[in-house]
């Protein structure tokens, strides 16, 4: 299971993950994180890198700093004890990211494609068809992903490797990322650019600049190209330039498991 | 004109509540808040048939879906957060007993906000051209859906945008932390949509943790959200939003949420839970038994109870409420 560490290191591949995710942000910067481990990546880079990172949830909490380890909600207590204000969804989601103020957003995912869009909404058997039949296994439902996908200057979206989490089409589109490729998004007018990369426990996807397909662009110390490839449901372009990600330091694992005091990161 | 509007939570179920009804919750958070004890009433009293607003999925929704009682919802988030799937909405969304309509928080806020203006349509920047937009529970052979949110011109730049549908459900049952006898209401934490939900729904009914004097709003009235003139009825029941979150009162009881959410995920466990944690008490004394006072008093004890101390001095005890209450049946009576 990929989501062990099955190999002698000092970290488990969902630590890489969240550290390579919390390395896309950057100081000063507006942003937004979705519930569970995109919110212990964002935090981790406020511990570590970005202390001046504006940061908010969708919940209209700021602010805030979690307290007792990984919130349950983008609205639990362990957020809501050190805030300097709270608002309301329209705030956060509209006024501050629908409006496009915000630089950045994380965002989980239960399928994603080539070209980044996202599926949170349920499982289907093949395509779901002309007339929208029950899903096999429904899942979360949108949330407010598809508002950050929208309007967030760009995207973060992490996930966890695994063939059937990477489709060549998701069944349901539930955010939007690059829809079919080129420049499809700008039909809707979405104030925001995209996802900027896909994060996985296995390596790091970045969109090509005109087609938008993702390809790989570097792989983690304890993965490979191959295990990548074998690991995705379509034909995964390999970037030219395809690296080697650094592995994490002791201060960044240490500022990571500050945030994660209860070790939402390192359990199987 | 009753002095106040404290009405017992059976009353205000039988009152304001009817099957096949369009029923709001507010917060409508799967683990902050939400009023889950009125619909355990609502199961109580054989409510079917309800078409759930909720901005997201909570215990309340997942526990009305799984026992059967709603057959039609609208969220923007229909998970319980890090406690995982909500196993009685999946289950009754797999199996075809209810039509979930999905969007997403953006626009479950959008809309309440386009109900309270009155307005025909809210602009929609956000779930067009996702399959949101695209495909419809309640219309599902109309593929892609004209009527969910069907495109629309942006007078101004010629843009092509969608179009919200506003909501004005028939009730919202908000849960607060402090109300007042006459309804004016504190919420500590986010609010979520409960603003534009107030003003959204036909009717307001308030659900609140705990009862304070009146000179209270009056000492904190930017912090009064929610004021008497819209709502029809407060509730008082301390610990409304179990085993979810009430920021300042206390916290998510982690193990009932989890304990909950697996009784759910059956027909046979969803029965055993409804005989055990919803018909089984008979007051607010018993119900907090049920919970019991070991787990309220480390729930009690939040990293978030200094929110509540600048309230506390206006705070009823259940023996002022409970003479209140009497004063205003006696009222209604007459």
């Amino acid at each position: 299971m990929s989501t062990v560490a099955n190999e002698n290191l000092p970290y488990t591949r969902q630590e890489m993950m969240a550290i390579a995710t919390g390395r896309e942000l950057r100081d000063g910067e507006l942003a937004i994180f979705g519930v569970g481990l995109s919110m212990l990546a964002g935090y981790f880079a406020q511990a570590h890198h970005a202390p001046n990172i504006r940061a908010m949830t969708e919940g209209g909490v700021y602010g805030a700093t979690p307290v007792g380890g990984l919130p349950w909600g983008i609205e639990c207590n362990r957020i809501s004890a050190n805030a300097t204000s709270f608002t309301n969804a329209i705030d956060a989601l509209g006024f501050l990211v629908a409006s496009g103020r915000c630089d950045v957003g994380i965002i989980g995912a239960a399928q994603v494609d080539k070209f980044g869009n996202v599926n949170t909404t349920g499982i289907w058997e093949g395509e779901i068809g002309d007339s929208y039949r029950l899903p096999k296994t429904r899942l979360t439902g949108a949330g407010g992903a598809n508002d950050i996908a929208c309007g967030a200057g760009r995207v973060v979206i992490m996930v966890t490797h695994e063939p059937k989490r990477f489709a060549d089409k998701v069944s349901y589109i539930s955010s939007p990322g690059y829809l079919e490729g080129g420049n499809a998004r700008e039909r809707y007018g979405f104030v925001g650019k995209g996802p900027s990369a896909i994060i996985t426990t296995l390596g790091i996807l970045r969109p090509d600049p005109v087609s938008k397909e993702f390809i790989l662009e570097a792989y983690y110390a304890f993965s490979s190209i191959e295990e990548i490839l074998a690991s995705t449901g379509w034909d995964l372009k390999v970037s030219p330039t395809v690296h080697v990600v650094p592995e994490p330091t002791p201060e960044e694992l240490a500022a990571l498991r500050r945030v994660d005091a209860t070790g939402a990161l390192r359990k199987a | 004109m009753p002095s106040n509007k404290l009405l017992p939570l059976a009353e205000a179920v039988r009152r304001y509540t009817w099957d096949g009804m369009q029923y709001a919750s507010g917060a409508a958070l799967p683990v902050g808040s939400d009023a889950i004890v009125f619909g355990r009433e609502l199961l109580r009293q054989q409510r079917r048939d309800l078409h759930g607003i909720f901005h997201c999925n909570t215990q309340q929704l997942n526990l009305l879906a799984g026992a059967g009682a709603a057959t039609k919802a609208e969220c923007g988030f229909s998970g319980l957060e890090v406690f995982g799937f909500a196993n009685g909405l999946r289950r009754a969304v797999e199996s075809g007993q209810l039509a979930l309509e999905d969007y997403s928080n953006l626009a479950m806020a959008a809309r309440l906000l386009g109900g309270a203006m009155n307005w025909p349509f809210v602009p929609a920047t956000v779930n067009i051209g996702s399959d949101i937009q695209d495909r419809s529970a309640f219309a599902p052979d109309e593929y892609p859906s004209k009527r969910k949110i069907p495109s629309v011109t942006d007078p101004f730049s010629g843009r092509e945008i969608g179009a919200f549908s506003p909501l004005k459900p028939d009730l919202a049952a908000i849960h607060v932390s402090l109300a007042d006898p006459l309804g004016n209401a504190i919420m500590l934490g986010t609010e979520w949509s409960r603003f534009e939900l107030s003003r959204a729904a036909k009717k307001v009914v308030l659900i609140a943790d705990a009862i304070v004097d009146t000179d209270c709003m009056r000492q904190f009235p930017n912090l009064v959200r929610i004021p008497d003139i819209i709502v029809e009825a407060v509730v008082y029941w301390p610990f409304a939003a179990w085993p979810q979150s009430s920021p300042g009162l206390y916290d998510v009881d982690e193990s009932h949420m989890k304990f909950m959410n697996k009784a759910l995920a059956t027909e046979q466990g969803t029965a055993d839970y409804v005989r055990d944690f919803v018909d089984s008490y008979s007051d607010i004394d018993s119900y907090l038994d049920l919970i019991g006072r070991d787990t309220i008093a480390k729930l009690s004890d939040s990293a978030t109870s200094f929110l509540l101390d600048p309230f506390r001095q206006w705070i009823k005890t259940p023996a002022e409420i409970a003479a209140l209450s009497a004063e205003n049946s006696a009222e209604v009576a007459a």
